[in-house]
């Protein structure tokens, strides 16, 4: 109990009469809390709850049998051979759009007969006859639709129209609005053009063989063909899941920024704390408080900010996240698979980890001024100057810690992925922002001694006297720059990194996309479906006058690794004529691309070949329909249009692997002279009546970028938070500076200054922060930033890009937390001019 | 024209709890008129008043009634920026605490009130004062590095770098021994006698009334006695 009464005397009690720079602290640790769990539960919500759309209706499976290009429907007459109690659902699935809603929507075709679900879908008591109706289907309770009604569709590139027998709603509300249509099989296979393939059998194992799994994995792909594989139910969404893994990873470290920021934040609070109270604890700890319990003190009060600002963190999370969710769904669709976000919801668990990030970070940060505070002896609670000087000392000490963390962050940058994620790349950012904050004191002095002479007489004494001020707090002074510093330099290297993308992906652009038209079906895609076309389309516009030639493509996704990646072939002269495909330096593009038709040759994207560490020269062998295809690598070629990784192949050599006469894309070079409006025309009046999307080239690229816009929205706002809490530190650090300092700003009331002058001072103060602030930001702005290009980004995602700098987007954001810091010095100004000098000085 | 003329100077506290200030007055109808180059000792008990009395005349307060005229200026019929002009030109301080800037060196606190008023030859300027505080070759240090009497001779050159014509010190020499006291008492003496400046002191100490021209004991913020000792009239 005394120590509770020590606790709130000692600690609760000053931190409660300076209400503003509580709250201040308190707001910073619950904002960084906030950020961090707010992504967590929308990356949660977007992906990481994320069973795609179209695993609506999944059983008890726990295998399945798949294959590029699909399995031929009559493997289920084989595996029903097996003399075991297994249960096979076939299944095919496609993703169509709803011509009323717009809404894209997953068909899925299963045995409406025999499989597992059948009663949730067609009722309990259903008769088998409902099913002879003409394209029967049954629909989940939130399209919007009643049995009776007509559901008019977007199926690749035509129109459908089924009859709605039923609606029904999922078992597992938590997956988020159902908007799936059941089909049964023989319906899908006819209007996806699946011919006589299923896309996967999902395998039922009951329990009494649950042991024996391998052995029945045996059995069952002795009875496949060859090229169909059986491997674990659901492995293309751990696959995805997999994929996804680094961008959230990524989001989570960034989001982590405002986190590391707030650690600054406490560790300025506890310390002005420690500072503020030398005297007191000198004589407490000569009425025998111990070295544990003076640290104790501390340690507390950092917990008590931890605690608060961690409970109110996790519920501010989940406000938050309810905003972030949206942003996050539309880059998981646009990159990875289509998906419905799944509601936010905060559990125990996240609210936990809230609590435990809060408490433990504070702590973390306090750790050292805690430490101090245990260290304080009676004889030294004398006067701050010395302390002060004491930091000063420590500086060189410092400076020499801080450039072995950069060495050895440095050193970190070399070494490789440790299971796919680039952990050493994170701890090098770590050890260079760490670095970076130990060096800062030393820079200040630097600096101050470089300008010693010049500030007076360019800037005034204000500013004179506000540099000096910086260097005599030193230890806090330094610790708000490391603040602001580690803030502006995420933003600076996000903005470098993000500015470097952009302008490679628009260089790439430049090069790739050549034609001036392109088409696909109309059903909507992603990045894990590739909805089909007839070949004869491209036939018909061939033949237009105002068209040159066109190129047909196929995309077919696959698994390799446990990875998803594509397969695609196309008319590769067109690619030596026409196109500028840039390859890995070192590789001849002409040769390469002369070579591809010749034979059983691939090319593979930059992401591929870093994903599954293959290169030029290197054997490939492709899971193609008709069993696996050994092909050899010829090069390796930038590619920015999916992370997923793709392989490609000429359409003469791969396509008789491919009976079915489809295409998932087309590109149309018009002749010379030809407008693109009129190739538009030309082309739209060829293919009146198709549901195909006709895209011009500039179109194209616009929506590209505005994805990748997009995609980046989220990491902005997550740069805006850290900048936001920063700056906000800033203002109730300058506070407790001006509260410190009341005798010096009072003095000099004494000896003539104005209330201009004292404002001024304050303005220079923060200024000079902010200024010292963005320079060493900057400077750790670039280093982070190559870290970010050549380290993290490479080996989470496998991209090369050319280092830009986006001077203009960096000078406005700097600009702009200039002038937020400069703001923040309005509060601790007023309150400076305000001061009572009689009294101060009488005070002390 | 006199330095300073107070009065009959008074100055009332609003109560602590109620804000009301009907109570006894801090400083009770003061009134004297201060000739240039006086070196006047207020002595008293604590709460006498004297503190009162240097910050009225130092025009960092004004009185509830009656008047402060510094340099020919009533105080209290100026704004903010006029009493800043004032306190840059016409008066010096000196505190008992010395109260120098640490961040900053020995000729530059020295020069600081030059700097503040927009003064030029500061710097040399500050360095003549040092000289005259016989400090000179300390200019460069911090003031960590000073004793007691190094700092308040320091504080003194501040005091008066820009020649004020009314020196206000404050306990100059409570922190300090006697040798060291002696020192720094001198150094006022001077600066009234040789730069005309009027020196109002408030003390407890019998070293430094002994050099007074004028000793005014106040009791309950009223003038209990004031003497001449060192007149010959």
């Amino acid at each position: 109990m005394h120590l509770l009464k020590l606790f709130y005397r000692v600690i609760a009690r000053p931190l409660l009469r300076d209400p503003s720079r509580s709250a201040l602290t308190l707001a910073a640790i619950t904002l960084g809390v906030s950020v961090v769990i707010a992504i967590d539960l929308a990356g949660y919500a977007a992906a990481g709850s994320f069973r795609s759309s179209m695993e609506t209706l999944t059983g008890t499976a726990s295998l399945e049998i798949a294959a590029a290009g699909g399995v031929e429907e009559d493997t289920l007459g084989r595996l029903a051979t097996l003399p075991l109690p297994l249960r096979f659902d076939p299944r095919v699935e496609e993703y169509v759009r709803d011509e009323k809603s717009g809404l894209a929507v997953p068909l899925i075709g299963i045995d409406l007969i025999a499989h597992a679900q059948r009663g949730m879908v067609l009722g309990e008591d259903a008769s088998l006859q409902i099913l002879d109706a003409p394209n029967a289907a049954w629909v989940g309770k939130d399209l919007g639709v009643e049995p009776g009604d007509s559901l008019r569709i977007v199926v690749q590139d035509r129109v459908e129209t089924l009859h709605v027998a039923g609606v029904f709603a999922e078992s597992d509300e938590a997956q988020g609005p159902n908007r799936s249509i059941v089909v049964d099989l023989p319906v899908a296979q006819r209007i996806a053009r699946r011919g006589a393939t299923i896309d996967r059998i999902e395998v039922i194992v009951p329990r009494t063989l649950a042991a024996q799994e391998s052995a029945v994995r045996e059995a069952i792909q002795a009875v496949l063909p060859e090229g169909v594989e059986i491997r674990d139910f659901g492995s293309n969404t751990a696959a995805n899941r997999k994929m996804m893994g680094a961008f959230r990873w990524n989001l989570r470290i960034l989001s982590g920024i405002a986190l590391v920021v707030g650690a600054f934040l406490i560790y300025n609070t506890v310390s002005v704390s420690v500072v503020r109270r030398r005297a007191e604890i000198g004589v407490l700890r000569a009425l025998g408080l111990t070295q544990a319990r003076a640290q104790g003190l501390f340690l507390a009060e950092a917990a008590a900010f931890g605690l608060v600002g961690g409970a109110l963190g996790g519920v501010l999370g989940l406000v938050l996240a309810e905003g972030a969710v949206d942003l996050l769904a539309a880059t998981v669709n646009a990159l990875y698979i289509s998906s419905t976000p799944a509601p936010v919801s905060l559990g125990w668990g996240h609210f936990a980890v809230s609590l435990a990030l809060g408490v433990g970070v504070s702590l973390f940060a306090a750790l050292a001024p805690a430490r101090e505070a245990g260290g304080i002896a009676p004889v030294e609670a004398m006067a701050r100057g010395r302390r002060e000087h004491d930091v000063k000392l420590a500086a060189g000490r410092n400076a020499m810690a801080g450039a072995a963390l950069i060495a050895i962050g440095t050193a970190f940058c070399l070494l490789p992925p440790v299971d796919g994620r680039p952990l050493f790349g994170y701890l090098a950012t770590l050890l260079l922002i760490l670095g970076t904050a130990l060096l800062v004191p030393g820079l200040v002095l630097l600096l101050n001694r470089a300008t010693h002479r010049r500030i007076r007489s360019t800037l005034g004494v204000e500013a004179m006297l506000a540099s000096r001020s910086l260097t005599g707090s030193l230890r806090r002074t330094s610790v708000l720059a490391g603040a602001l510093a580690t803030a502006v330099a995420m933003m600076a290297s996000v903005g470098i990194m993000v500015g470097s993308f952009r302008e490679t992906v628009l260089v790439w652009m430049d090069n790739q996309l050549k034609a001036d038209l392109y088409l696909r079906a109309a059903a909507p895609g992603s990045p894990d479906s590739y909805p089909l076309m007839d070949a004869g389309i491209a036939d018909d516009i061939e033949v237009l006058p105002e068209v040159a030639f066109v190129d047909r493509f196929r995309t077919v996704p696959f698994q390799i690794n446990g990875l998803p990646a594509s397969f695609g072939f196309g008319e590769s002269r067109l690619m030596l004529t026409q196109g500028r495909m840039q390859f890995l330096p070192g590789q001849d593009r002409e040769s390469i691309l002369r070579k591809l038709p010749t034979g059983h040759f691939v090319i593979v994207s930059e992401p591929f070949s870093r994903k599954h560490s293959i290169e030029a020269g290197d054997a490939l062998s492709l899971p193609l329909p008709g069993g696996a295809l050994e092909t050899t690598v010829l090069g390796v070629y930038n590619d920015y249009s999916s992370e997923r990784g793709s392989v490609y192949g000429d359409r003469h050599v791969f396509g008789a692997r491919f009976p079915k006469p489809f295409l998932t894309n087309v590109s149309i070079t018009l002749k010379p002279g030809v407008s693109t409006e009129d190739g538009m025309r030309a082309v739209e009046q060829r293919l009146r009546g198709k549901q195909v999307l006709l895209t011009a080239n500039r179109a194209l690229r616009e929506e590209a970028i505005r994805i990748f816009d997009q995609t980046f929205a989220i990491t902005w706002a997550l740069e805006g938070v850290a900048i936001f809490v920063a700056v906000m530190g800033m203002a109730g650090a300058l506070v407790a500076l001006v509260i410190d300092r009341r005798r010096e700003l009072s003095l000099l009331r004494f000896l003539g200054a104005s209330t201009g002058q004292v404002r001024a001072l304050i303005y220079f103060e923060a200024g000079l922060l902010g200024l010292i602030s963005n320079a060493v930001g900057l400077a750790l702005g670039f280093a982070l930033a190559f870290i970010l290009i050549y380290v993290i980004n490479r080996q989470s995602f496998g991209w090369t890009f050319q280092f830009h700098w986006p001077g203009w987007l960096l000078l406005g954001a700097m600009s702009l937390i200039y002038l937020a810091t400069l703001a923040s010095a309005w509060f601790p100004a007023r309150t400076a001019t305000r001061l009572n000098p009689i009294e101060v000085i009488h005070e002390e | 024209m006199a330095a300073l003329r107070m009065v009959n100077a008074t100055k009332r506290y609003p109560n602590s709890a109620d804000g009301d200030s009907s109570g006894r007055p801090a400083l009770d109808g003061f009134t004297y008129t201060f000739e240039d180059g006086e070196l006047v000792a207020l002595v008293g008990r604590s709460g006498c008043g004297k503190t009162t009395l240097l910050n009225l005349a130092g025009a960092m307060d004004f009185p509830s009634s009656g008047e402060v005229w510094i340099h020919g200026e009533l105080t209290t019929g100026l704004d903010d920026a006029g009493l800043t002009r004032l306190r840059r030109t016409s008066i010096g301080f000196i505190f008992q605490s010395f109260q120098l800037l640490p961040t900053l060196s020995v000729v530059e606190n020295v020069e600081l009130p030059l700097l503040l008023a927009g003064a030029s030859h500061a710097r040399e300027r500050a360095k003549e004062r040092l000289d005259w505080v016989e400090m000179g070759e300390f200019a460069s240090r911090m003031t960590h590095q000073l004793s007691g009497g190094q700092m308040q001779r320091v504080a003194i050159a501040r005091a008066l770098v820009h020649n004020p014509k009314l020196l206000l010190a404050d306990e100059p020499i409570g922190n300090l021994d006697t040798t060291t006291g002696n020192v720094v008492l001198n150094l006022l003496r001077r600066a009234a006698r040789e730069q005309g400046a009027t020196v109002l002191m408030a003390t407890h100490s019998a070293e430094s009334t002994a050099i007074a021209d004028t000793i005014i004991r106040l009791r309950d913020g009223v003038v209990e006695e004031m003497s001449h000792p060192s007149c010959t009239c």
